[in-house]
């Protein structure tokens, strides 16, 4: 007998395929509501795995697959005596020297190409794929390996530049051009990296790099142990070199975007969340409505058990196709992303030179539909929970929603989670990444809605004690008073979607005024002028005075911006070599606290406020930096405040920077113009002082222009942001009119009782429109100051431990007055369309009617 | 299980409800099987209750329900459920025919619920439906039926199973005075015909007349009427 | 003149081809007649001219009896590149390097092969005296005139000293060997044969004693071929008795020797020179290659008219299959394979028989 209190499964299918033929909408609206948040979780994640291949791809593509690379720390290059050292170290067969420029094709717009100089010969052994396929044929068609002036190209490279072989293209890099034919492909390259390769010899004579290499590439002999080597090379590498490989390429291009792609993921959860909500929602009003149909089933011999299995198999199933749903949108999103905005979603990190193939994960896809059916099967948890516990005797009797004013709720569980929300907030980042901040906004959120009845009734307590309110007031106000645990239903996804969607407004806005107000700071000049892809060369001294006696320049001051790598596995740090003075750095600087004082004969040196707070450095103190093929000891003197460099920018004073590096060419220039000047006509005048090789590759810009192109990169970056928010106020906006319109409908029975009793129909409706617009105003009002209380949490946590900087709160109060307003009204509406469907349907019949 | 043990049997059952009030203390019952009995009572004293604690749905404060000489206190509430899966039909004042449901369905509902084949259950639900003159609208819902003909539908459902017990709350409280007549008419040739016992709880004089026995329940417990 | 020159010859020609405004071109010096080899310095490397090689060939015996043939060679050309780079990696110089083992038991060579510009001292070539060295590949003659070599390759390592026990064989006029019917088709070419070989050879893993006899051929030049020439035969044979034979015919397009020479030795240095009219190879039988499809004349009859009588050697491979397919580092296809001959054995060198060699 114990073996038949199992869940029959034909009483399970009639009973839900009974429901769902009912009330189609619902089910199809909480399934919705899954495919949204998992579509979202597994596009961003599919379009951050996509772009990560891509960005593996390309620096396999660019690396040649070597076994191991040491890698300059710098553009500037190391010795080339480094390089017999290496081919004779123990453990390496071949060792493959290259010359690597970022280079332009002149006249082809502002896309770049990698430029390698290699040894053909030494990188036939340790990089074949960067060889051109067949060297016989290029024995016998006569063409020359060693040919100075032979460039081969990539076929994206190929492509992109639109030329062929035999054409003759000028290449410019390092500050220099020079006229090569291109002679043939790469095709080991692979279709989307743009590569150029010419010999070693040449690319040192003509761009600059006599003696100086950027690589060396290494083939292991076989059975050398990969680690022993590396452990040998790293003793033989000087300290502007590094050993590179497959592994810390990785962690590199990873920590490159890391931060970014996990808040995206976690924007995207936040969407799968909201579904959760209406899940919930969906699933406590279906049980609400159909309590006494539970109960007869229950009397009729359905265990509790079985009636529990029963909710959570709907609750599954609507997960199950939610899921499923969402990750067939998700694949689509992702491709349609992915051809629009590009690998980084628009986020700027990996660079536009191609758009990466769509990489299906099925891995992923399984966690996305398992998190998919998780949050379906949570949101259905309580619901089904209540629904086993009722007494079908009385739930039999009791048609519709059962309410008892006199039960009080409780602010405790919600004042818990806040709290802990509140903690979680305080704790540091794990592995760099703010995951207890993620963590205290999920905690916050939850107690948020877990306050929800508490709150509401705190709230409307005051609007009780209005004496002799309008007979629809005072049955809403009591209506919602008595039954906050419904209204709390009704509220949570509307909680939920307006805090997220304040938090991040909220971040959003505060960001980009610290930027508009930093690029005001660091822009004080009439016209800058830059030269692109020009780290190892620049404007030479000469140049300089030239520019700098232009007629209409009041004063001129010249920078040079470099990259340094300070650890394998970290991106490569911005040096920007500037005209800072030590005793008032403040006044080119953005400085974020005192500068201390630089001890005598000490070379002082400013950090961008990311750079202090990834390498973990503080002013007072001293690091070494990799300059000229020595370690140079400088004084930490301060922070600055910097956006442009996520990883990290060091500001040392140009003098000393020539001094240590003996580099006087200049790639930045910052012009001040004599009171009355004319930019444009100064920018010509110029602009004909530039040598004709660097000529093409200057850019003149006025600040009005940057602060545009900046804030436009801005908005940009954030354009996938501002969506994802939109849609998870569309998905808790839609639960809320499910919730209200379906709450509505359940209580036709009580509006057909008031209509008996003399109430006119449009006092019904006023009652919905003052229920609907109370139950608003509290989830705005509860929404909003979650929200601005998790936007602190966003901006003093989340930021800084995942992007390493800063900022001041700046809070968007014409977005709250239009959102608070749009919400009420929607509420508000919705509840009267409800009302009018619930009241056409005739208030006699509605009387007579059980269920 | 002896074959003398009575449909139900009631045993010094004592019930208080949450207030306090005591509603009935030591009440014996037998009923035999295939023996109809009515219940009445004045409101409040505790009939709908009674009922409740004999389908297993409400506990006793003492005293022992039995079914078919198995005590109800014994089981759990899975045990208790299939019990009344298995040996109770119910017939409720309203009706409660799931309205998602087709007819044949909702008269079927008891028959799956205990793992019964859907397409048996269902022509055993369309034969029925003849007996409580209904034929062929099987197919046919809910709201397209009156209120005697959805207890008609109740009457069915209450007896597909074969039950050894009906209990009927009020099964013509929801129904005009003649179509309750013929209601209880048609309820009481079925069930005589199947051969189940029943206890109605009913305000009705002829419920209380054509049944083989008519108990007055009052807060000094259970009486026999003489000369209803 | 040796077969694998063809690899540095296509490379020297292909790197002619550029020759841009601001840049400075090589300047080959001629191949004149009437040299004055001198030594050691002649042992060492000519940079000027446009290639060069240290061709060793030979014949080992294992500890246990087997007889294997060997070829280690190492080129240096001279492409045309500008002269005026600084760069230390300007390719001026190219360094390459060749081994191959034949052995009748696996029936196909083993070879493998180095090459490098010249620099960094990980590729150079001494002008002093026979020392190259090209990454861990070495040729390297001692104070006591012994030559020791060390060349590993993927499925052998051979560690070989080269002990000469007669002078050196100033081939053509004093070292002046005409290829072809104009005086500049000429190189400077000596060779030293009979050299006593012993040493290691390492093949599967393992390490096994060899002794044998070896041929070395000394050449360098700046132009070798007449344009009509679309490959050669060359044969160098160490006879038991103590002589020497080089031949070698250089043909055209219809398989016409366009020219000949050679020269033969015998113990005692009595030197005859052969031009001509004089060296002619007679074909016993072909062998077609299943792999490439080029069809050679293995078997030979090589015919030397010497003081007014013909003398007729039958040279026999050691196996058929010792044709060298060197297309994937931008050589080209040939045979090169160990050759035994009554009283002797030697090698046997045939090239342009899959497609013409372009000089």
């Amino acid at each position: 007998m114990a073996a038949d209190a199992r869940i029959s499964g034909q009483a399970l299918r009639w009973m839900m395929l009974g429901e769902w033929r009912a009330r189609p909408g619902r089910v199809v609206l909480a399934a919705l509501a899954i495919a949204v948040g998992v579509a979202l979780g597994f596009a961003v994640h599919l379009v951050n795995l996509s772009a990560l291949d891509e960005f593996g791809r390309a620096i396999r593509a660019v690396n040649g697959e070597a076994d191991l690379q040491v890698h300059a720390t710098g553009p500037a290059g190391f010795d080339e005596g480094l390089y017999p050292k290496l081919a004779r170290a123990p453990g390496v067969a071949a060792a493959s020297p290259a010359v690597e420029l970022t280079a332009r094709i002149e006249g082809d717009g502002p896309g770049v190409l990698t430029l390698l100089g290699l040894d053909i010969l030494r990188a036939a052994q340790a990089t074949p794929s960067l060889l051109p396929g067949d060297l016989g044929g290029g024995v016998v068609e006569g063409q020359g390996p060693f040919d100075p002036e032979a460039l081969r190209l990539s076929p994206a490279a190929l492509k992109a530049s639109g030329r062929k072989v035999g054409d003759t293209v000028t290449l410019l890099a390092g500050g220099r051009s020079a006229r090569f034919k291109v002679v043939g492909g790469l095709p080991g390259v692979g279709d989307s990296q743009r590569v150029g390769v010419i010999d070693i010899a040449a690319a040192q004579e003509r761009f600059g790099q006599l003696g100086r290499l950027q690589r060396i590439d290494l083939r292991l002999a076989q059975g050398a142990s990969h680690d022993q080597v590396a452990a040998e090379v790293g003793r033989l590498i000087p300290v502007d070199a590094e050993i590179v490989t497959a592994r810390s390429e990785a962690r590199r291009s990873d920590s490159l975007s890391r931060a970014y792609r996990v808040n995206l993921e976690m924007l995207a959860m936040v969407a799968l969340l909201t579904g959760g909500f209406l899940v919930y929602s969906a699933q406590s009003l279906s049980v609400t409505r159909r309590r006494s149909q539970f109960a007869l089933a229950r009397v009729l011999g359905l265990t509790r058990r079985a009636l529990l299995a029963q909710l959570f198999v709907e609750g599954g199933l609507v997960g199950l196709i939610g899921a499923g749903g969402g990750i067939l949108l998700g694949l689509g999103l992702a491709d349609v992303a992915l051809r629009l905005l590009g690998g980084d979603l628009g986020g700027g990190f990996f660079s536009s030179a191609s758009r990466p193939p769509l990489a299906f994960a099925p891995g992923a896809a399984a966690v996305f539909m398992g998190l998919g059916l998780i949050v379906a099967l949570a949101g259905s948890l309580l619901p089904a929970i209540e629904a086993g516990r009722a007494q079908p005797a009385v739930a039999l009797k009791t048609a519709g929603d059962a309410t008892d004013p006199r039960h009080r709720p409780s602010p405790w569980w919600g004042a818990g989670l806040l709290i802990a929300g509140a903690l979680a907030a305080l704790a540091p980042p794990v592995f760099d990444l703010p995951l207890f901040g993620y963590a205290a906004i999920a905690l916050m959120l939850a107690g948020g809605v877990a306050a929800m009845p508490w709150l509401a009734r705190a709230m409307l307590a005051p609007l009780r004690r209005i004496k002799n309110p309008p007979p629809a007031a005072a049955l809403a106000i009591n209506r919602l008073w008595g039954a906050p645990g419904q209204a709390a239903i009704a509220l949570c996804g509307i909680v939920a979607s307006t805090s997220l969607m304040v938090a991040m407004a909220v971040m959003v806005s505060s960001f980009r005024g610290s930027v508009e107000d930093w690029l005001v700071q660091v822009l004080p000049s009439d016209v800058y002028i830059r030269i692109q892809n020009a780290e190892t060369g620049g404007l030479d001294r000469e140049v300089q005075q030239a520019l700098a006696a232009t007629p209409g320049v009041a004063r001129i001051g010249f920078r040079k911006t470099t990259v340094l790598r300070l650890s394998p596995d970290k991106p490569a740090v911005t040096l920007s070599a500037t005209p800072v003075d030590p005793a008032h750095p403040g006044l080119s600087l953005p400085l974020l606290g005192a500068s201390r004082s630089v001890p005598a004969g000490m070379t002082p040196v400013w950090l961008s406020e990311p750079m202090a707070r990834i390498y973990d450095l503080h002013p007072g103190r001293t690091m070494s930096l990799p300059l000229n093929g020595g370690a140079r000891t400088v004084f930490i003197a301060g922070v600055w405040r910097d956006y442009a460099r996520q990883f990290g920018a060091i500001a040392i004073p140009e003098a000393d920077y020539t001094r240590l590096t003996g580099d006087t060419r200049r790639t930045d220039a910052a012009i001040d113009l004599i009171p009355g000047a004319s930019p444009q006509k100064v920018i010509a005048a110029l602009r004909a002082k530039l040598p004709p090789a660097e000529a093409a590759q200057v850019e003149f810009a006025q600040p009005r222009e940057i602060r545009a192109v900046a804030l436009r990169i801005f908005d940009r970056s954030f354009a996938v942001t501002y969506a994802l928010e939109a849609i998870a106020i569309i998905v808790g906006l839609t639960g809320v009119a499910a919730t209200f319109s379906a709450q509505t409908l359940a209580r036709t029975k009580e509006f057909g009782m008031l209509r008996h009793v003399g109430v006119l129909r449009g006092q019904v409706m006023a009652m919905l429109a003052i229920e609907g617009a109370l139950l608003g105003l509290v989830g705005v009002a509860a929404g909003l100051s979650l929200g601005v209380a998790m936007s602190q949490v966003l901006i003093h946590v989340v930021n800084p431990q995942s992007f390493h900087w800063t900022m001041e709160t700046k809070a968007p109060l014409g977005l709250f007055v239009g959102l608070a307003a749009a919400l009420i009204a929607a509420s508000a509406g919705t509840a009267v369309l409800a009302g009018r469907s619930a009241l056409s349907s005739g208030a006699v019949r509605a009387v007579r009617e059980d269920w | 299980m002896p074959a003398a043990a009575p449909a139900l049997a009631l045993r010094s059952l004592s019930k208080t409800v949450p207030g306090g009030r005591r509603l009935f203390d030591g009440l014996d019952l037998a009923v035999a099987p295939g023996e109809v009995v009515a219940i009445m009572g004045e409101s409040g004293v505790g009939k709908s209750t009674l009922l409740n604690l004999i389908a297993g749905l409400d506990q006793p404060d003492g005293g022992a329900v039995e079914i078919e000489g198995a005590a109800l206190s014994a089981l759990d509430d899975d045990a208790r459920t299939v019990m009344r899966r298995d040996r109770i039909g119910f017939v409720f004042q309203a009706f409660h025919i799931l309205p998602h449901l087709t007819l044949a369905q909702n008269i079927a509902l008891p028959l799956v619920l205990a793992h019964a084949d859907g397409r048996e259950a269902l022509s055993r639900a369309e034969a029925l439906m003849v007996e409580v003159g209904l034929g062929g609208r099987g197919g046919d819902y809910a709201a397209q039926l009156s209120g005697g003909e959805l207890q008609r539908i109740a009457i069915a459902r209450a007896l597909v199973h074969r039950p050894a017990l009906i209990l009927a709350d009020e099964p013509t409280g929801n129904l005009d005075p003649e179509t309750g007549e013929k209601i209880l008419d048609l309820f009481l040739t079925r069930v005589r015909s199947f051969g189940a016992a029943a206890v109605i709880v009913t305000h009705s004089e002829r419920a209380a007349a054509v049944a083989d026995r008519t108990l007055i329940l009052s807060a000094q417990g259970l009486a026999a009427r003489h000369g209803g | 003149m040796r077969g694998l020159r063809a690899v540095l010859l296509g490379l020297a020609v292909m790197l002619g081809a550029a020759a841009a405004p601001n840049t400075v071109a090589p300047v080959y010096p001629v191949v004149k007649a009437g040299p004055t080899l001198s030594f050691p310095r002649d042992h060492g490397a000519h940079p000027d001219y446009r290639t060069e090689w240290w061709y060793v060939t030979g014949w080992l015996k294992t500890a246990d009896g087997q007889d294997l043939g060997f070829q280690v060679t190492f080129f240096r050309t001279r492409p045309a590149v500008d002269q005026a780079n600084p760069s230390a990696f300007a390719p001026k110089q190219i360094l390459f390097a060749h081994a191959a083992l034949s052995d009748p038991k696996l029936g196909r060579l083993s070879h493998d092969q180095r090459v490098a510009r010249q620099g960094f001292g990980l590729a150079e070539a001494s002008t002093t005296d026979t020392n190259i060295v090209l990454d861990d590949w070495s040729l390297i003659r001692g104070k006591d005139g012994r030559y020791a070599t060390h060349v590993a390759g993927q499925d052998f390592v051979l560690d070989l000293t080269l002990a000469p026990s007669q002078a050196p064989l100033l081939q053509g006029q004093g070292g002046y060997s005409r290829k072809g019917p104009k005086p500049e088709q000429a190189s400077y070419y000596y060779t030293v044969p009979h050299l006593k070989v012993a040493g290691t050879a390492v093949r599967g893993g393992k390490p096994m004693k060899v002794t044998g006899e070896a041929w070395l051929d000394r050449e360098w030049s700046s132009t070798l071929l007449d344009p009509a020439a679309v490959g050669w035969d060359w044969t160098g044979l160490n006879l038991d008795d103590g002589s020497a034979v080089t031949a070698f015919q250089v043909r055209d397009a219809g398989g016409k020797a366009l020219w000949a020479g050679g020269s033969f030795r015998t113990p005692d240095g009595t030197l005859t020179h052969l031009g001509p009219g004089e060296v002619a190879f007679a074909t016993d039988r072909r062998w077609k290659s299943p792999r490439t499809g080029a069809d050679y004349p293995v078997a030979r009859t090589l015919s030397l008219k010497l003081g007014g009588a013909v003398q007729a050697f039958k040279l026999t491979p050691l196996f058929d299959d010792q044709e060298l397919d060197s297309r994937r580092g931008g050589g080209p296809v040939y045979w090169e394979g160990a050759v035994r001959t009554g009283g002797g054995r030697g090698y046997l060198e045939l090239t342009g028989y899959l497609t013409p060699l372009k000089m």
